[in-house]
């Protein structure tokens, strides 16, 4: 059916929810003190919203009533106070909690974004970029939405909850029995529905990512989808998960719909069991008429903080469920990727000791690799197609770690230098060239973040890539485009070549660098970066001969193993 | 009317059957009241315990059947809802599909996957609202108005003057919030921007040891959503309380008319408390209302960027019915053509003739035109001016269909999708056996390696098969475009990652197959297999002829052969 198509998804496990709610409470607490405030603004919300009828109440019986015009006026005035003091606090809680929420929202944001940095190049290449994106946006969004209103209600909910209690207690005990058998009801009740909706919002939040991760995977290769005519088997695969998003949202959302009639429901037989109860206490002259009656009235307001909270309740699910995804991927083991190691000024000597690796298990990419460079050495990697050059490139990055043997910087293994340290001495062309969507100066000036703009202008000019830049509408102010519209492949590379260039590197990367770029212009370049390379310790990747014939090593490989290494004339030539 | 509403039309039957089930479900909950006095009344007070288990089971019974009505409700909500949001987004997916390249140009990508998930999320919240509770707040007010005006004239009237002030406000608040919440959408694009070019840049982050930089790019943007959340929030927020300090300002004044009136004997005890109990259900009303109006605004603001989406225009087809003649040489015609954005043309007054079933080369410069020469034919972009022509038929005349169908294009950067190697080469041709696609492989070089992968054509690559070189990569692409068996090949500088042995035995196995091909290409080894070499400088066929022709001139061709290391006698021996 998915011709391309979705991962394979694990069923939806049973969540932990105390687990997650207890990390979001975490987050939550790191605000101690306005939440503090906003807890006891609710607590004196809760409080004023019952002054406020009971004070109308004896203003109609003591004053109104009895014609006192100046008592009246008195308990207005009163009356007023709590009203505008009940606004006042009811701003402030929500003022506050909208700090609370969001902040926290925002910090859940910047750790999971903070853990994708801490990852290995591994993990994102197994997984859709779309589906990622869900995370940090649709699901987050939920815990967003949920988090404003959940608290106060929740908060305001126990002590409403807490305070008709002990008011029932005192009129009747008895009746506050007959009262609390909704409950237990309505535990079971509530166990039905959330035992449908909690997996369901977990369902869909996990086919709105995948929906998401195939939407961007669409967009990103609409040329090709255009060019070969696709559209029509695009539509079809979008539907199938556009359908199963809709399955998984209806039921959820059905299945929420119920906890209000519940409620309701459970409600109204609750009223009549009371008057029952209470009628048959009346008739043996257990407790006045006017008790009961006033019971019934506490009895009805205990129930819609009950309902509150049983909605509440329903809402922290769909909320867990964006948040599991979130924590999902902060709790991805953060690996190598040069987490180990310290900093180390690198010289420009490498050194590979029978070094072998596998991206998958049983396949090696590369196996027992051995070659040193030494500082200031030009070294090119030829081969056919697949046969482990790129790959040197990672594990010279720590892009990944050797299955075995090592990699040894001036007599110090790898594993002992972190990965930036070490990159952040290291130039890079790689094989995509990826721009932001920023202007040509910044996108430059990504390889060095202080440089001047004259600096930039210099490595541009270095790179050839100075003249057509002039030639944009903007200059160097001109916006590029994650897509790269408007610029050739060609002037793609251009621009990283010159932002390797600023980076003024120890060891200099370039992987298949030049190989969208004219064979002229190329040769101009070539004249840059030997200079640029004179005292660099550089490795090339590159098909073209020419590129590599400044070499003053070439290391031919075949399937992973070195087949030949030496001078360019020995190598190449020989082998025709 | 906008077009994301106009979609619920299909749903109004359905819609007329949720609202019909609210108001039952609402008319239940009126009658309750007077069930309640009843029990009291005859029951209670009258010590007639029959008459308590009377009315008690008819308002169990009335409740379980508001139950029933309030489940099907939530049933058909859920249903609309969710149909609904499906519907959007495949008329959005299908829209998206249907833009042409100018068109994409107008949105960016992340933010069209925000519109496709998070803001039909929103929309298809406020409808799921509407058929819930939309009716029952409004009804409520109404009803509320209309008994306490029924109560006491004179006195409801502060009711009658104070309310719809309120519900113009609120009103008001929903077109702001509106502006508002697309404010925020904004900021979520945003958001979802930033992660994207972290996602597809990671590696070049990696490498330039930019984490920081990014960490900092992301805090600023997702801290400016957070911003404008806050502020919507608080916005909203502080409706509730005004609100309530007006209602309740007006039950003062109530009161104090009350007062007034009872002095002059026009109203009774009893009148103040029915009217100020009325009010108090408005003020809930009222209260719900809010949230209404911040689903509405909210729903409003999505439904505004979705509509952005859907109303761009249909670029112009003109009904033409010719098809593909097979058997025609391709033919430009005095060509410009500018990209969309662009200033200057990339193409000018170029003319060129391709003879059917001949290998053309196209050689030139870093930027002068090639990859815009090619997106032409299959018409990805539409030129200024100049006809394109297949054996004597404009392509503008063609259907797109019959044109695009006969050709394989493989664009510069291989792009390939979340799948099997087998479903990636499949992609060219739905419904392609086992047979063809191993054939295809084995054209494009790429079959021996394949094989020797643990799970052969069955190993899932990547959104962008990083697990595979780059030559890799290029070699599935081509097989993706020979599995068509195009009639016009179109090779976008897609042999750049191969190696001269493999390019040729790729080359002798496409040459095989019949077809027209245009190859882009920087290799001087690669246009000598060429019939004709097309030499592009600065948007114009600046020379053209065989390789022994052009070698033989002086000028751009010669020069570039000199700059790969090319003397006119030695290409024999390099090739092998």
């Amino acid at each position: 059916m998915n011709r391309h198509g979705a991962n394979p998804q694990p069923k939806p496990k049973i969540q932990n929810m105390s687990g997650t709610l207890k990390r979001i409470t975490g987050y939550l607490l790191k605000r101690k003190g306005k939440l503090i405030l906003t807890i006891v603004t609710v607590a004196l919300s809760s409080v004023l919203a019952l002054a406020g009828p009971f004070l109308i109440g004896v203003a109609i019986d003591n004053y109104i009533a009895s014609g006192d015009e100046d008592g009246l006026l008195w308990l207005l005035g009163g009356l007023a106070l709590v009203y505008v003091s009940y606004s006042g606090v009811l701003f402030l809680q929500n003022y506050w909690m909208a700090d609370i929420a969001q902040k926290t929202v925002y910090e859940l944001r910047d750790d999971l974004f903070q853990h994708f940095h801490k990852l290995p190049i591994a993990f994102f290449d197994k997984r859709r970029h779309g589906e990622l994106m869900s995370r940090v946006t649709n699901d987050i969004e939920n815990i967003s939405s949920t988090l404003n209103s959940s608290i106060i209600q929740i908060a305001s909910g126990i002590l409403t909850l807490a305070g008709s209690i002990v008011v029932m207690l005192y009129l009747s005990p008895i009746l506050t029995v007959v009262t609390l058998l909704i409950i237990p009801l309505m535990f079971g009740g509530m166990k039905w529905i959330t035992k449908r909706t909690g997996p369901k919002f977990k369902e869909q939040q996990r086919h709105l990512g995948d929906l998401n991760g195939f939407i961007e995977e669409a967009i990103s290769s609409r040329h090709i989808v255009k060019m070969f005519s696709r559209e029509d088997e695009m539509i079809a695969d979008f539907m199938e998960r556009n359908e199963q998003l809709r399955e998984a949202g209806y039921l959820a959302q059905a299945y929420s719909g119920f906890i209000p009639k519940l409620m309701n429901v459970l409600n109204n037989t609750s009223f009549a069991f009371i008057a029952l109860a209470g009628g048959i206490l009346a008739l043996n002259g257990q407790a006045s008429v006017g008790t009961i009656v006033i019971f019934t009235e506490y009895a009805r307001q205990f129930t819609r903080p009950l309902n509150d909270l049983a909605n509440q309740y329903n809402t922290m699910l769909s909320a867990v469920a964006g948040a599991e995804r979130v924590f999902d991927i902060i709790d991805t083991e953060e690996t190598v990727d040069g987490k180990t190691g310290t900093r180390h000024n690198i010289l420009g000597e490498v050194i590979f000791k029978d070094v072998s690796f596998s991206y998958e298990k049983g396949k090696e990419t590369l196996s027992g690799v051995t070659f040193s460079a030494s500082k200031g050495e030009t070294i090119a990697l030829i081969g056919p197609t697949g046969s482990g050059k790129t790959t040197i490139m990672n594990l010279l990055a720590r892009f990944y770690e050797p299955d075995s043997g090592s990699i040894v910087f001036d007599g110090v293994d790898s594993r002992n230098i972190s990965g930036a340290s070490l990159r952040g001495q290291m130039g890079f062309v790689l094989q995509d060239t990826v721009l932001f969507e920023e202007t040509v100066m910044e996108n430059i000036r990504y390889g060095r973040l202080n440089a001047t703009d004259e600096e930039v202008v210099e490595a541009a000019r270095l790179a050839n890539a100075h003249s057509f830049i002039m030639k944009m509408p903007d200059g160097y102010a001109a916006k590029l485009s994650q897509e790269g519209s408007g610029i050739s492949q060609g002037q793609r590379q251009l621009i990283a070549i010159a932002r390797a260039i600023l980076a003024d590197p120890v060891i200099l990367i370039l992987d298949e660098a030049t190989s969208s770029i004219d064979t002229i212009t190329e040769l101009h370049i070539q004249e840059a970066l030997g200079r640029l390379m004179e005292g660099r310790t550089s490795f090339v990747i590159a098909h073209r001969l020419n590129t590599v014939r400044r070499a003053d090593q070439v290391i031919r490989l075949r399937a992973g193993r070195i087949e030949a290494m030496g001078a360019y004339e020995d190598v190449v030539e020989h082998h025709g | 009317m906008s077009r994301v509403l106009s979609l619920l039309k299909p749903y109004r039957l359905s819609m007329a059957a949720a609202w019909g089930l609210m108001l039952l479900e609402l008319a239940v909950e009126l009658v309750m009241p007077i069930l309640i006095a009843k029990m009291i009344d005859d029951g209670i007070i009258a010590g007639n315990l029959n008459m308590v288990i009377r009315w008690g089971v008819i308002m169990i019974g009335l409740s379980l059947f508001s139950f029933a009505a309030g489940i099907t409700n939530s049933f058909i909500a859920a249903r609309i809802g969710q149909n609904y949001g499906f519907d959007i987004r495949k008329k959005l997916f299908e829209k998206v599909q249907s833009f042409s390249f100018a068109q994409y140009g107008h949105f960016d990508t992340s933010t069209l996957i925000t519109r496709m998930t998070n803001d039909v999320t929103q929309l298809q919240n406020a409808v799921f609202m509407s058929l819930r509770i939309m009716l029952r707040a409004p009804l409520m007010i109404v009803f509320g108005t209309a008994m306490a005006l029924y109560v006491h004239f004179g006195l409801s009237l502060v009711l009658v003057i104070v309310v719809p002030v309120m519900l113009v406000f609120m009103m008001f608040m929903m077109r702001r919030g509106a502006s508002m919440f697309e404010r925020v959408q904004k900021r979520l694009d945003k958001v979802n921007s930033v992660m994207r070019e972290n996602l597809t840049g990671i590696r070049l982050i990696k490498a330039f040891v930019r984490s920081d930089h990014e960490k900092s790019r992301f805090q600023k943007s997702s801290k400016a959503l957070m911003d404008e959340t806050i502020r919507v929030i608080r916005t909203f927020e502080s409706i509730v309380p005004l609100l309530l300090l007006v209602m309740n300002g007006a039950l003062l004044l109530i009161l104090w008319l009350g007062f007034v009136e009872m002095q002059n004997g026009t109203v009774t005890t009893g009148e103040i408390v029915a009217i100020i109990n009325y009010a108090a259900r408005i003020i809930i009303s009222l209260s719900i209302f809010t949230f209404i109006t911040i689903a509405f605004a909210r729903g409003k603001a999505s439904a505004g960027r979705i509509d952005e989406v859907l109303n761009v225009e249909q670029e112009k087809l003109n009904w033409v019915t010719e098809t593909y003649p097979k058997d025609g040489d391709l033919t430009l015609e005095n060509v410009f053509f500018t990209y969309p954005g662009g200033t200057a043309p990339v193409l000018k007054d170029l003319s060129m003739t391709v003879k059917r079933g001949e290998m053309a080369a196209i050689l030139g410069g870093t930027g002068s035109g090639k990859s815009a020469l090619l997106s032409l034919i299959p018409r990805l972009y539409e030129p200024d001016s100049g006809i394109i022509s297949i054996g004597g038929r404009d392509i503008s005349q063609m259907k797109m269909d019959s044109l695009r169908r006969e050709i394989g294009f493989v664009p510069q950067e291989s792009h390939l999708f979340t799948g099997s190697i087998f479903d990636n080469i499949r992609w060219g041709k739905k419904n392609a056996t086992e047979k063809e696609i191993v054939e295809a492989a084995r054209k494009a070089q790429i079959h021996e390696t394949v094989a020797a992968l643990p799970d052969g054509y069955h190993t899932m690559i990547g959104q962008k098969g990083v697990t595979l070189s780059g030559g890799q990569k290029q070699r599935l692409s081509i097989a993706r475009a020979l599995i068509r068996k195009p009639d016009i090949l179109l090779l976008d500088d897609s042999t750049s990652a191969l190696d001269v042995k493999t390019e040729v035995a790729l080359i002798d196995a496409i040459t095989e197959e019949k077809c027209t091909i245009i190859i882009v290409t920087q290799k001087i080894s690669t246009a000598e297999q060429a019939d004709r070499i097309f030499m592009i400088e600065d948007g114009q066929v600046a020379m053209s002829g065989t390789h022994k022709e052009l070698s033989s001139q002086n000028g751009l061709y010669k020069r570039l052969m000199e700059s790969q290391g090319r003397k006119e006698n030695i290409h024999e021996q390099t090739r092998g």
